[in-house]
């Protein structure tokens, strides 16, 4: 595999006395949609515009495109787009005056693209921009990044102000980037959004990366619900190493096992006589609240809140 | 009526959040009149120095920044007061009145606040009562603490109220004219810039009425700058005159009230059209999108100037006619005509100066509203560096400064050309503006600097430019010292033609000007973009 789109190494930032980023790293391979995923407030925007080099990392090295954000800035721009998660237009210009004046800036624009995209984000391209909502202003800053021909697009919070059906046309563009063997890095707080399309997930939070490698990956360093009905007692297996929260009735039983121990436990599942079985592996929620659902919960344990359904 | 609903409520949040700009208005005006009045009593202290004082404000330079010149046969305090402070305090209320009115109606509303606000509530015609409410508070306040010193300096107390209220109903009409420039336009800065015409076009006004005929003409009469002088406190005082605010502050409010009625939140009268599909072949850069952006307020600053400077222009031929009736007019000025028009003249090129930097200061400070907003960002998130975006904005802002200059001395000389019958005022008066060119620009230059490298200093940049016109408007009246009036931007460079041109002073002071341009380049690279 070539040298990363995006290399970021212990990157610090601070605000002031304020800590906005705390050793933070961020890889995304080319040609991956990478998910950029934490509350408000967790860092997520700050990293971002550290990336573009409209802010400078205190410490810790940053590698973009190859480049060097802060020093290269212009000519790394050339190969990427990006759409701010509050996007503000000058007011007296119209949506299509501001996507082409946006596209001209970066180094030019396709205006089959441009007129493919309006259409797929029923987007009035006449319109003042101080007319626009919140969502429309976001579509004119996504159809100028998709319709341009950048290597990356950096999306923040893309979909915020979009409703449903224009999340399924964002959702199907970006699987179309992606198969032009475009590099997207995706931050979001929603989950069912960066499940469907990311191939890496990093969780980010109070500026720390706290997980991140693909869904799989992040997958296997949590548990699965198990839900079985067996012909014998399902009670012994409440004693099995690695099961939790074991809830039995009758011949049911319900509980959650770490990864590792997911295959022994399932052969003693079936030794007791299969009737039905259900194992779900851990949904990027239950990932995410793993992290933030119990802020208390201590940092190597804090399993509580993922499990319970 | 439901229709006010919550407008006690909305009067004292804004008097809380506005607590300090507020009494900072208040004491600024109160405290400058405390300092004037003894300054006054102090500096002419017998009957000839009034005398020779009054014989100065019977001069066009007097009359347009004095008034009609009520109470000069016996100048002593009341009557100087009057003549020598009303216009200067009268501007600074209805400036203050104009951006306090705005500032709660208009910018509330483009802003999205007044959505959240009327949500609750709150009768639609609240905001526009509190915001009217408190700034007739204000100007009360103010009025009354004018009215109050001068009593405590011995002066006529029923002359001193009538001054204190004029003064505060002048700046209560300038707030409602402002509230009805809020309806028309859905832009605060449309709406101001709006207001502020009017406090132009009324002035002069005045001063052309006043010119014409001793005690002004019907031309005065139209304007709400003379009724206050028109009263005649101090001299003969009648209160017939200040009848005309109460008729006009009502008539504008109520004007106010029903354009509001009419509108829907947020709308101005002017309705948004649709506009082009896409860019023009001009806009592709972002010079192109900076002069796109600045369009309008170059526009408008330019006619304003250009109008200012005509009509001062035109006063030459009263200055003229005044130079050869009135021999103490001679006397004071010494020997020729051209003397006397020339230095009329070189000393209005300094208000030329005055807001060509206002205006180039506001051109590069907009930027800081395009950071806040996020629009640089996603300008700097293309392929723009920092240099070329702050650098488009200081060329953009010192040609359209220039633009603004060569306007104001081409009006200027064009005015005094076409009534004097002589071509040369408009080389000579060019030559004049232009050679105070980087007192123009030293302002845009230093809020480039201020916005490069140290984004929260802005105030010091109001704070100079105000005291350079202070300095430059009042300081010899006020009698600064010497090292005083050089602290003032305008008063470095020699007036044209009276003065002659120092081209060392003026290469020192352009170099200045482009090394805090260049500094202000380097600060912009080097910081932290501020994020929305």
């Amino acid at each position: 595999m070539t040298a990363p789109v995006i290399d970021a190494r212990g990157v610090d930032k601070y605000f002031g006395r304020f800590q906005a980023l705390d050793k933070l790293d961020l890889t995304v391979g080319t040609g991956q949609v990478a998910g950029f995923l934490g509350p408000n407030g967790s860092g997520k925007s700050t990293t971002i515009r550290v990336l573009l080099g409209l802010l400078r990392a205190d410490s810790g090295s940053v590698r973009l495109l190859g480049g060097d954000p802060w020093k290269e800035a212009v000519t790394l721009h050339r190969r990427l787009a990006y759409v701010p998660g509050d996007v503000s237009l000058w007011s007296n210009l119209t949506g299509g005056q501001a996507i082409d004046l946006l596209g001209r800036l970066r180094g030019g624009l396709d205006a089959r693209r441009r007129k493919d995209f309006l259409e797929r984000f029923e987007l009035d391209p006449t319109k003042k921009a101080r007319t626009y909502s919140k969502g429309n202003r976001q579509k004119v800053a996504l159809v100028a990044a998709l319709a341009s021909d950048a290597e990356l697009l950096i999306l923040d919070e893309p979909t915020s102000g979009l409703d449903p059906l224009m999340e399924a046309v964002f959702t199907e563009c970006v699987r179309e980037v992606k198969e032009e063997g475009r590099t997207v890095l995706l931050s979001s707080h929603i989950l069912s959004e960066v499940e469907k399309l990311c191939d890496t997930v990093t969780i980010i939070r109070q500026g720390r990366a706290v997980e991140s490698g693909t869904l799989d990956d992040l997958r296997h360093l949590t548990r699965s619900t198990v839900h079985a009905e067996v012909e014998g007692d399902p009670a012994p297996l409440s004693s099995l190493p690695g099961v939790h929260d074991p809830e039995t009735d009758g011949r049911r039983i319900s509980f959650s096992v770490d990864h590792e121990h997911l295959g022994p436990v399932l052969s003693e599942v079936t030794s007791l006589g299969v009737r039905s079985l259900v194992s779900n592996p851990p949904s990027l929620e239950e990932l995410f609240m793993r992290h933030y659902g119990d802020e208390t919960a201590a940092p190597d344990g804090g399993t509580e809140g993922g499990e319970r359904r | 009526m439901s229709g006010f609903t919550g407008t006690g409520t909305l009067t004292r949040f804004i008097l809380r959040r506005d607590r300090i700009r507020l009494s900072v208005w208040t004491l600024a005006l109160a405290g400058t009149t405390a300092a004037t009045v003894p300054v006054l009593d102090d500096m002419f202290s017998t009957v000839e120095e009034r005398q020779g004082r009054a014989a100065l404000m019977d001069t066009p330079t007097g009359i347009v920044f004095g008034g009609p010149g009520y109470g000069l046969d016996d100048y002593t305090l009341g009557p100087m007061m009057v003549n020598e402070m009303t216009m200067t305090l009268l501007i600074a209320m209805a400036v203050m009145s104009i951006l306090h009115v705005i500032r709660h109606t208009r910018a509330e509303e483009e802003s999205g606040r007044a959505e959240l606000l009327r949500a609750n509530v709150l009768g639609g015609g609240a905001p526009m009562a509190s915001a009217l409410l408190t700034i007739t508070l204000v100007n009360l306040l103010i009025g009354g603490t004018i009215a109050l010193t001068l009593i405590g300096f011995d002066l006529a107390a029923a002359d001193s109220l009538a001054y204190g209220l004029g003064l505060a109903l002048g700046g209560i009409t300038f707030g409602a004219i402002a509230a009805v420039c809020a309806q028309v336009s859905g832009h605060a800065r449309t709406a101001s810039g709006l207001a502020f015409l009017a406090v132009g076009l009324l002035f002069m006004l005045r001063v052309v009425g006043d010119m014409a005929e001793s005690g002004g003409n019907l031309l005065s009469w139209l304007s709400p700058f003379a009724w206050g002088q028109q009263a005649q406190p101090f001299h003969d005082l009648r209160w017939v005159p200040l009848a005309l605010y109460g008729l006009v502050i009502v008539a504008l409010v109520v004007a106010a009230h029903l354009l509001s009625g009419r509108r829907d939140l947020g709308a101005g009268l002017v309705a948004a059209r649709p506009g082009p599909e896409g860019a023009g072949r001009l806009l592709r850069g972002v010079t192109t999108l900076q002069l796109h952006q600045q369009r309008g307020s170059i526009i408008v600053w330019t006619l304003a100037v250009l109008l200012f400077a005509v009509s001062f222009g035109t006063l030459a031929v009263e200055v003229e006619g005044m130079f050869e009736t009135n021999p103490d007019l001679q006397a004071v000025f010494g020997t020729g005509v051209d003397d006397v028009i020339g230095g009329f003249l070189s000393f209005v090129t300094s208000y030329v100066i005055m807001g060509a930097a206002a205006f180039g200061a506001l051109s590069v400070l907009r930027l800081r509203a395009e950071e806040n907003s996020g629009r640089t960002e996603l300008v700097l998130a293309t392929a723009v560096g920092r240099v070329a975006w702050l650098g488009s904005a200081l060329v953009v802002a010192a040609l359209s400064t220039l633009f603004v200059v060569v306007a104001g001395g081409l009006g200027l000389g064009l005015g005094a050309a076409a009534v004097l019958k002589d071509g040369a005022w408009v080389g000579r008066l060019l030559e004049a503006v232009l050679a105070q060119l980087p007192a123009a620009l030293v302002f845009g230059a230093l809020a480039a600097l201020v916005l490069g490298a140290a984004p929260r200093l802005t105030g010091l940049l109001w704070l100079w430019l105000g005291y350079s016109i202070l300095a430059t408007v009042m300081g010899g009246l006020l009698e600064f010292p010497e090292w005083a009036m050089n602290l003032s931007a305008f008063e470095i460079l020699p007036r044209l033609p009276v003065e002659d041109f120092e081209p060392l002073h003026y290469v020192l002071y352009a170099g200045a000007v482009l090394l805090l341009g260049a500094l202000s380049l380097v600060g912009f690279r080097n910081r932290d973009l501020a994020t929305a």
